[in-house]
């Protein structure tokens, strides 16, 4: 009886949240006129099928890049530096991998190769001005990292405007990078591999985050710097080298889209997606707990194409699919967060 | 305003923190309320303030049942609460602090800071607590934040004050002004709860003692209906610890030299200073709080740069060294805030435990942490310092304050250091850890460590320092030799300049 007491606690306030959803989500339908039924359908749809699940191919897809960035995020939030200056990193990878990979004359592995590490050494350097920025300007991290933004999209815009600008094919984009360097599709789909570099780099975070003596110190840094500065840990160092960590992964990310997706630098390609703050928001959701991170970068990218597919399939106008959305993250993200500070309450006071 | 409670009852989870206590508060008397850390005092009282909900029993105010949604039901009926652990803005003004929640509304909707500082002046006039209201909180010393929450309480013009340890961090001038506020408002019909360790003040003050133990209340009666050995005795549930004996040792080479250090300060630096410390002695260095002894631990610990002078460590120089550095050299450091500097709380006891360790290979392989030997060595802290705690795996927040303070000394005491910096290391903590802290302190004392101990609490300097040094305004205002200290002696020190002072003594 107590148990199912306690299952109905947990499951009663998810159940009010879908209700909630639906009621908007219907009420928006009736809205416009649009098919509650088919709107629905063509949302699953949208996020998980399509012939031989295309769609879900585009979701986790999608997800590669969310779950990267937000993962980059993370390794900051958990060390208490706000870096939010992740679109930078991420334009700074993407820009210099395809630059590499367009004038880098060699092997095709070597290239690709070599790109990858120059993007996320790229990401890695652009994190650290704001690195630098705060630890000897005195400039707070929150305000340099996200005004670093700019200037390296402007830059990469204006790299492929001009100098690098593929001139024939009419686009404010780069040359395609060398077709034997793009990334290989899994058998069967039209999923590329860079979710797998996704995956490696949520193992290096969860490995980084419980395993390993910086990751150790960067935490107690980022619960509580005079702490760390009492027991004598280099916060300077720590501050930098995590910094370097989260801009490089946002940089693999870059080039994760690069070579899998456009195999080539499109103007605004990764700054209109909002990649970057959707890996914000990922990250928030989960409390920056390290193993949700994947699951919350893949709720993200469902529903962005799960509304897609509702406009697709019902003639839900796009904006009133983009608010749909909006509404389903909201809803969610205030179920799911408070779940776990009122879990962390009940921890507190044991 | 009277108060009764009856058989209160606060469950955390499946710990019973206070167990069926009924008590009553009476206007016009000071109530003192003893027990050691963990015994259920703070809790109680937390439930009282609305920060808490007990499981069972009831809250009356003058005959009518309360319940609190928060405290902000509790403030509003005219209850008022200093924290132990002070709930304050660091980043905002004092004068914005006390005003916080209750900000007093100009014209136009706008705060009224001008009027708040005319009632804010008028209070201070009044009880002999004054402080600088434009000055940043962070800034403060501990003692300092003590002032603006006691600031705080009266500015909100509370009925019932429940003071949570508030004479820890103040000069036995300071507690004396702060008891003639008290009793300024015993005079006024308020009721007083006042949390304490120390007995003296419960005799001195106190209409009224209830003691606790592990939950419960054991005893409460009148003062002039018991004897400081029977509180005493309730207290510790038995037979109360020997007084300590120390043991006389010639100090050995010098492992601390402080020469000509001056340390920047906002307003006046802090020094010239200039002082040995030997293996084998302990050297107190007393004062009322905010006369840069907190510069001058930050000086040496390395968390702040100096303005000139030289500092040696066993014969290395160091002040150009970072603190990671000078740890490794051989320096520990018990840090009078282990909420924020001595602990990270969100962490765990193993966490905690293991930060700053020197001996690295021990708990790692490569850059990979052992957690098996880490929360080894958490379990070996736990057992040889007797801290009372779920387990290495709990946070460290869910510790009660006297436990958390044996964490950290245990951490730094551990290392086994030539020097260890001690800053009020018994500070809110009760009876039977402050004797444990002493008897470590002395311990490695005799071992032949040398122990800079800074402390506000004049016994404690007195009854464990070989040497003392008393601060005033920046400086050493004296020395004094341990056998010839007394509290007027060090005290008259305290208060001005070594010029002044020795012809006063002398």
């Amino acid at each position: 009886m107590k148990f199912a007491n306690g299952t109905m606690r947990a499951v009663l306030p998810w159940a009010f949240t879908v209700l909630w959803i639906a009621a908007i989500i219907f009420a928006l339908l009736l809205f416009v006129g649009a098919p509650f039924g088919e709107a629905i359908s063509g949302f699953l749809q949208g996020a998980f099928g399509g012939r031989r699940h295309a769609y879900l191919m585009a979701t986790l897809s999608r997800t590669a890049l969310i779950t990267g960035m937000a993962i980059s995020v993370m390794l900051s939030f958990r060390a208490g530096l706000f870096n939010i200056g992740g679109e930078g990193q991420l334009v700074a990878g993407g820009l210099v991998a395809a630059l590499v990979a367009t004038l880098l004359p060699g092997p095709p592995l070597v290239v690709l190769v070599v790109a990858i590490l120059a993007a996320m050494l790229a990401g890695a350097l652009w994190a650290l001005i704001a690195g630098v920025l705060q630890l000897y300007m005195g400039v707070p991290l929150l305000v340099g990292s996200l005004l670093l933004n700019y200037p390296i999209r402007y830059i990469a815009s204006y790299a492929v405007a001009h100098p690098f600008r593929d001139v024939p094919s009419g686009m404010v984009q780069s040359h395609l990078v060398p077709q034997e360097t793009w990334l290989a599709y899994f058998p069967g789909t039209r999923l590329d591999i860079g979710i797998l570099f996704t995956l490696a780099a949520t193992a290096f975070a969860l490995v980084y985050s419980y395993w390993t003596v910086h990751g150790y110190h960067t935490r107690l840094n980022g619960l509580s710097a005079d702490f760390a500065r009492t027991v004598g840990l280099p916060v300077r160092k720590l501050t930098l080298q995590t910094l370097a960590i989260s801009g490089a992964i946002a940089g693999l990310v870059g080039a994760i889209a690069v070579f899998g997706i456009h195999h080539r630098y499109i103007d605004g390609m990764l700054v209109q997606p909002l990649y970057a703050w959707t890996g914000i928001i990922a990250v928030l959701l989960v409390g920056m707990v390290p193993w949700a991170v994947p699951l919350s970068g893949f709720f993200f990218a469902a529903v962005q194409t799960g509304a897609a597919g509702m406009e697709r399939a019902a003639g839900v106008p796009k904006e009133i699919a983009l608010v749909i959305q909006a509404v389903i993250i909201l809803f969610v993200a205030s179920r799911v967060s408070g779940a776990l500070s009122s879990k962390e309450r009940g921890g507190g006071n044991a | 305003m009277r108060i009764a409670l009856s058989g209160v009852t606060v469950r955390f989870g499946p710990v019973t923190a206070v167990n069926q206590v009924s008590l009553g508060i009476e206007p016009g008397e000071i109530h003192a309320l003893v027990g050691e850390n963990g015994a259920g005092k703070s809790t109680l009282m937390n439930m009282l303030f609305g920060l808490v909900t007990p499981a069972e029993g009831t809250i009356a105010i003058d005959g009518v049942e309360r319940r609190w949604a928060s405290p902000q039901d509790a403030i509003r009926a005219g209850l008022g609460m200093v924290h132990q652990h002070f709930m304050l803005q660091d980043s905002m003004s004092v004068l914005e602090n006390i005003v916080l929640c209750a900000e007093p509304v100009g014209r136009f909707g706008f705060v009224d800071f001008a009027g708040a500082r005319a009632r804010l002046d008028a209070i201070a006039e009044s009880h002999g607590v004054s402080i600088d209201l434009d000055r940043q909180l962070g800034r403060l010393s501990v003692g300092e934040r003590q002032a603006v929450e006691i600031l705080k309480v009266l500015y909100r013009e509370a009925d019932l004050l429940i003071l949570d340890e508030p004479t820890a961090v103040l000069t036995p001038q300071e507690k004396d002004r702060l008891f003639d506020t008290l009793r300024s408002f015993r005079a006024a019909g308020k009721a007083i709860v006042l949390i304490t360790h120390k007995l003296d003040e419960v005799v001195e003050i106190a209409d009224r003692v209830s003691v606790m133990r592990a939950g419960r209340l054991v005893a409460s009666s009148p003062l002039a209906e018991t004897s400081k050995e029977e509180i005493a005795r309730g207290i510790v549930g038995g037979a109360l610890p020997a007084p300590r004996i120390r043991k006389a040792q010639e100090p050995g080479d010098v492992v601390l030299a402080v020469d000509a250090l001056t340390v920047p300060r906002r307003g006046q630096d802090v020094g010239p200073i200039s002082f040995d410390l030997r293996a084998g002695e302990i050297v107190g260095i007393a004062g009322v709080s905010g006369n840069g002894q907190a510069e001058l631990v930050r000086a040496l610990t390395g968390l702040e740069r100096l303005r000139s002078g030289a500092i040696s460590l066993c014969g290395q120089r160091i002040e150009k060294r970072d603190v990671g550095a000078r740890r490794r050299l051989g320096l520990s450091y018990i840090p009078e805030d282990r909420q924020r500097m001595g602990l990270a709380l969100g962490a765990s006891v193993t966490e905690n435990a293991n930060a700053g360790r020197d001996d690295r290979k021990s708990f790692t392989i490569g850059p990979f942490l052992r957690h098996s030997a880490m929360a080894r060595f958490a379990r070996a802290l736990i057992d040889n310092y007797r801290i009372r705690v779920a387990g290495p795996r709990a946070a460290a927040a869910t510790m009660s304050g006297g436990n958390k303070q044996k964490l950290v000394v245990g951490r730094e005491l551990g290392r086994s250091t030539p020097l260890v910096i001690a800053e009020n290391p018994t500070w809110g903590v009760d009876i039977g850890a402050i004797d444990f802290i002493h008897g470590e302190l002395m311990r490695m004392r005799d071992a032949g460590h040398a122990i800079l101990l800074i402390s506000t609490e004049l016994d404690e300097v007195i009854a464990l320092s070989d040497r003392i040094l008393v601060m005033y305004d920046g400086r050493v205002s004296g020395e004094v030799a341990g056998g010839e200290a007394s509290r007027e002696r060090v005290g008259a020190l305290m208060t001005s300049r070594a010029a002044d002072a020795l012809g006063k003594v002398a």
